[in-house]
């Protein structure tokens, strides 16, 4: 299914969805069950105590569905998002929830109508503050997922039912690749080595002597300049300038799909995030841009970024139009 | 464990045992599972949970329970009803002692509800109510308690004081639904099984027997339990009833016990006449209680007719049939819990017996003495009345002295070879059994027929009825008075007729019996006959309230109507002032939507936390074909909102009208420029 029409769909169902749906626990069958019988015993035997008790049981029916309503009523969610989420990992998630009057008890919040699963929960909400929920989430899929709403759920009062109701809350998240080990090497670098006097590595190389200092415990001993260690009477460490820096640009191939593209997206992504770790700049060769060569977390960033949005490009293109 | 938690733990297993106990109180479930259920009970509430390591080990436990159980049914020894109550019991005493978890609390809960649900079919006690009340409120806030724990994050503190004060408000709602539903859902059934009784807690204290042994202490006098209530027509209206209610009567007394003469007179009838009756019958509704214990039918004296007799059991009630014995008796033919019946007495003054019409074996007990009576009872009886013949002056005369010169005590021990002569001659002291015999046995000697009566005396006026207490049971003397019959004479001080028992109890077990009279009168017995009464009085006036001197004031149900209207209004106040009161959006803020709306059919939208003003600048630097129809709204609208110069009387239709032909013509061209696109050759590889 397109994008589009997946995004019309979603908002018919959202359209036509009830505004609150109720879900009976496995206590709340059971108790149903028992309210069941004792009505079933009241019309049978005539017992007056029977009938009191049944009327009990139903009004607490009535009483918890009102008291749940007052849970979730005026109940306003703003997301506050999450920082990386890759695919196949949980990752934090949050909600920032507040309400304007009354007190909540007991609320869950998830995602609604989206593949990801997980949820976080307050215990008590008191009116007028806002309380950030924290929650561990899992996406089964890279790409950017559309998300149409968070659906509020309580149990309160009694546990008996779960009552659901969802805000509509438009948003976009975007899954990274799932992190995987790279099992093919990046192959030849386009440049490279050169010296790199920004990398804090750059005196653990194998290039010119840059100077001595004094042997941290833990080190490698065949770095000790003996002959200097001997005469200062302590072990010296000789330094020497890195050269190793190189340039890689990684590419996904064009014409890959489904199961074959992902798996791209994840060893380029597993390529990238090694070889930015030791130092070395990565760009990005996709069938529909080029990311220029860089270094660093940011760089990472943005080819995570652009690695979730391959096969996705219609979805960018309306992204971007309406940024 | 944090404070909250263990809160919630309190209030489960105090919930679980208000649900037991609502089933205790019937009184028929086994001793040995009252013992379990409370070790397990007191054991939980100390934090001891014993079976939390192995709860799959100590099922089987209750396995065994249960084979106990079926056994007891099988053999007859319990009602299966009871024994499924008892186990139920069981199963929460068994949760109540496990790991407390999420599912053992739901378990514990759910334990209960069925045990409050037995409970409802053994008892219709006024506790029972009492213990369902507290199980619902209980139970509730134990499991709200549970459901905010649990989504409360590890290490914080469960609010409890706010969860109670939303959830007393919906347990007081849930009450006072529960009794709207309780009054107002149609009894669809006629309450075929009838009413059920429990024997409730403690032995049965009275009853009668076949003989009356001098000696021993009176400690019955010193009960203050209820064992009959009745009501009478026509209503006395008096407080103290203070009259004889006959159970039967004793005529041979052989120096130690009373006993009589004869035996069965009818085997099974379902209704006993035992002596012709008059117009002014006293009627009586009898209800004889648990704590009664006998199967001897009391009436006020003088019983004329008895029946419509019903046996009530824990199952239910069926009719029963009667059987008249010697000395009056009158006893059902079927043992039950308790029973109920109708009588029928004549006023005080006499029973209309005549001697000629008394079985023969009768007349002559009517005069029997004991061989070895003390000759000093007659002397003293011959002294005392001194020639008085007459029947009833000389009791009443024998009645007086005894009263004088003898006292009333209930502290009678030891066993006495003549306890007669001793009353009279040595201790001087004694019970009403003690007076009644010296007082017949005396006017024997003097030769005048009387004979022994037991029963109660009292009456204690209860909302419409009157009760009877197992300190009341009494015993006095009929003496045979010519052309009135057998006519009572009490010799018994009149102080001490009456229950002996603390005044407090007394009191305290009145108004129980008060609340228990109206519980019964509106839960228990309540049908669709109250439901039509009910539905009746809310549209015309109670029956009777035509004679009763009319009122200025305007009918309760007014009140109440005008209560209800009052109710209405005040919400329909509160919503529209809500509704008024609701922050109404800025005049520019409407603008801006509507400039919105307008521009969705060019595809121009906001992009979320984008203003106005954004937009149009983003148009402009992007050269787009609207950013000059744009910009003197958006200039207007800043001007408006925040530049203090409002949109004059029809500024905003022009602005608005001046856009929309904008857009209108750009979604036009681009149209346009869209078919003339899909019109144009496409190049063809050849």
């Amino acid at each position: 299914m397109k994008p589009r029409l997946k995004q019309r769909w979603a908002r018919l169902r959202a359209w036509l969805r009830p505004p609150r749906t109720l879900k009976v626990t496995r206590i709340g069958r059971t108790y149903l069950v028992v309210t069941f019988g004792v009505g079933l015993g009241a019309l049978n035997t005539g017992n007056n105590l029977l009938y009191l008790l049944l009327g009990l049981l139903l009004s607490m029916v009535v009483v918890s569905g009102v008291l749940s309503e007052r849970c979730i009523r005026d109940i306003s969610v703003r997301r506050v998002g999450t920082d990386a989420a890759f695919a196949g990992e949980p990752f934090a998630f949050r909600w920032a929830v507040s309400r304007k009057q009354g007190h909540a008890f007991a609320l869950t919040f998830s995602e609604a109508d989206s593949p990801l699963t997980g949820g976080g929960g307050v215990g008590y909400l008191p009116a007028n503050v806002e309380h950030v929920v924290r929650a561990n989430l899992i996406a089964p899929r890279r790409g950017p997922l559309r998300l149409t709403g968070v659906s509020v759920t309580t149990t309160w009062p009694l546990g008996l039912f779960a009552k659901t109701r969802v805000l509509p809350l438009e948003g976009l998240l975007l899954i990274y690749p799932k992190r995987t080990y790279a099992c093919q090497e990046p192959g030849d670098a386009e440049r490279g080595p050169v010296g790199d006097s920004g990398n804090p590595r750059r005196n653990d190389g194998s290039g010119d002597v840059t100077g001595l200092r004094e042997l941290a415990e833990g080190e490698d001993a065949r770095r000790i300049h003996w002959l200097k260690s001997a005469s200062t009477g302590k072990l010296l460490r000789v330094e020497r300038e890195r050269e190793e820096r190189r340039t890689w640009v990684l590419t996904v191939e064009a014409g890959l799909a489904d199961e074959a593209l992902e798996r791209r997206c994840e060893e380029v992504a597993a390529l990238a995030h090694r070889l930015l770790d030791e130092g070395h700049e990565v760009g990005l060769n996709t069938s529909d841009r080029r990311l220029r060569s860089g270094a660093g977390s940011a760089q990472e960033k943005r080819i995570l970024r652009a690695l979730a949005w391959l096969g996705f490009e219609g979805a960018r293109e309306e992204e971007e139009e309406a940024a | 464990m944090t404070k909250g938690a263990r809160l919630r733990l309190v209030l489960r297993d105090v919930a679980s045992g208000c649900a037991f106990a609502s089933m205790a109180v019937s009184g028929q479930l086994p001793l040995w599972t009252l013992g379990l259920y409370g070790v397990a009970l007191v054991a939980a509430l100390a934090g001891k949970r014993l079976f939390a390591r192995r709860a799959k080990l100590t099922a089987l436990l209750l396995l065994g329970v249960a084979a106990v159980l079926a056994v007891n049914v099988t053999s007859g020894a319990l009602n299966l009803v009871v024994a499924a109550c008892a186990f139920a019991g069981l199963i929460s005493a068994h949760r109540l002692l496990s790991a407390p978890d999420a599912a053992t609390d739901g378990q514990v809960h759910l334990s209960g509800l069925l045990m409050v649900a037995g409970g409802a079919a053994l008892s219709g006690e006024l506790v029972y109510g009492l213990f369902l009340v507290a199980f619902g409120v209980l139970a509730s806030v134990a499991m709200a308690l549970g459901v905010v724990e649990a989504a409360v994050p590890e290490g914080e503190p469960v609010p409890v004081r706010a969860v109670l004060r939303p959830l007393a408000t919906g347990v007081t709602f849930a009450v006072a639904g529960a009794m709207a539903f309780f009054i107002l859902f149609p009894r669809l059934n006629w309450n075929m099984t009838g009413p059920r009784a429990a024997p409730g807690l403690g032995p049965a204290t009275t009853g009668f027997s076949n003989t009356v042994r001098l000696g021993g202490a009176g400690t019955i006098k010193d009960n203050p339990r209820i064992v009959l209530r009745a009501t009478l027509s026509p209503d006395p209206g008096v407080d103290a009833l203070n009259s004889y209610w006959v159970g039967r009567t004793y005529d041979i007394f052989d120096g130690l016990e009373w006993t009589n003469a004869g035996g069965v007179r009818r085997e099974r009838e379902p209704l006993l006449t035992l002596r012709p009756g008059g117009d002014n019958l006293i009627h009586q509704r009898v209800e004889l209680l648990p704590a009664y214990g006998g199967r001897t039918l009391i009436a006020l004296e003088t019983p004329s007719r008895l029946g419509n007799a019903v046996a009530n059991g824990s199952t239910g009630s069926r009719r029963t049939f009667l059987q008249e014995l010697a000395g009056g008796e009158a006893r059902f033919l079927e043992a039950g819990l308790s029973y109920a019946y109708e009588a029928y007495s004549l006023p005080p003054g006499g029973s209309g017996d005549t001697f000629r019409r008394l079985p023969s074996v009768e007349q002559d007990a009517l005069l029997a003495l004991p061989e070895a009576l003390d000759p000093r009872v007659s002397q003293t009886a011959a002294r005392v009345l001194n020639g008085e013949r007459e029947p009833l002056a000389a009791a009443q005369k024998l009645a007086a002295w005894l009263q004088r010169e003898h006292a009333y005590t209930l502290e009678l021990s030891g066993e006495r070879e003549d306890p007669l002569a001793d009353f009279l001659f040595e201790r001087k002291a004694g019970h009403c059994e003690h007076f009644a015999t010296a007082l017949t046995l005396m006017l024997r000697t003097q030769g005048i027929r009387a004979r022994l009566a037991t029963g109660f005396f009292g009456g204690e006026r209860v909302n419409e009825g009157y009760i009877l207490r197992a300190g009341d049971a009494h015993a006095w003397t009929h003496v045979l008075v010519p052309e009135r019959g057998f006519v009572t004479v009490d010799a018994t001080p009149p102080a001490h007729r009456t229950s002996q028992g603390s005044r407090l109890l007394q009191r305290l077990l009145g108004l129980y019996e008060a609340l228990e009279s109206r519980w019964r009168n509106s839960v228990v017995d309540y049908s669709f006959r109250d439901q039509v009464d009910v539905a009746r009085a809310l549209v015309r006036p109670p029956k009777g309230s035509e004679n009763t001197e009319r009122s200025r004031l305007p009918p309760p149900r007014a009140w109440g109507a005008a209560l209800l209207a009052g109710m209405v209004v005040y919400a329909a106040w509160r919503l529209v002032t809500r509704l008024a009161g609701r922050p109404r959006p800025h005049e520019a803020t409407r603008f801006v939507d509507l400039v919105e709306a307008i521009l969705l059919p060019a595809r121009l939208f906001r992009a979320e936390g984008e203003t106005l003003e954004d937009l149009d600048a983003r148009l402009a630097r992007e050269g787009h074909p609207l950013a000059p129809a744009l910009a003197p709204v958006t200039r207007r609208y800043l001007e408006a909102r925040f530049g203090g110069r409002p949109l004059r009387q029809g500024e905003a239709e022009q602005l608005i009208r001046a856009l929309q032909r904008a857009v209108t013509a750009h979604v036009r061209l681009e149209a346009q420029r869209a078919r003339a696109a899909a019109s144009e050759p496409r190049a063809r590889a050849s």
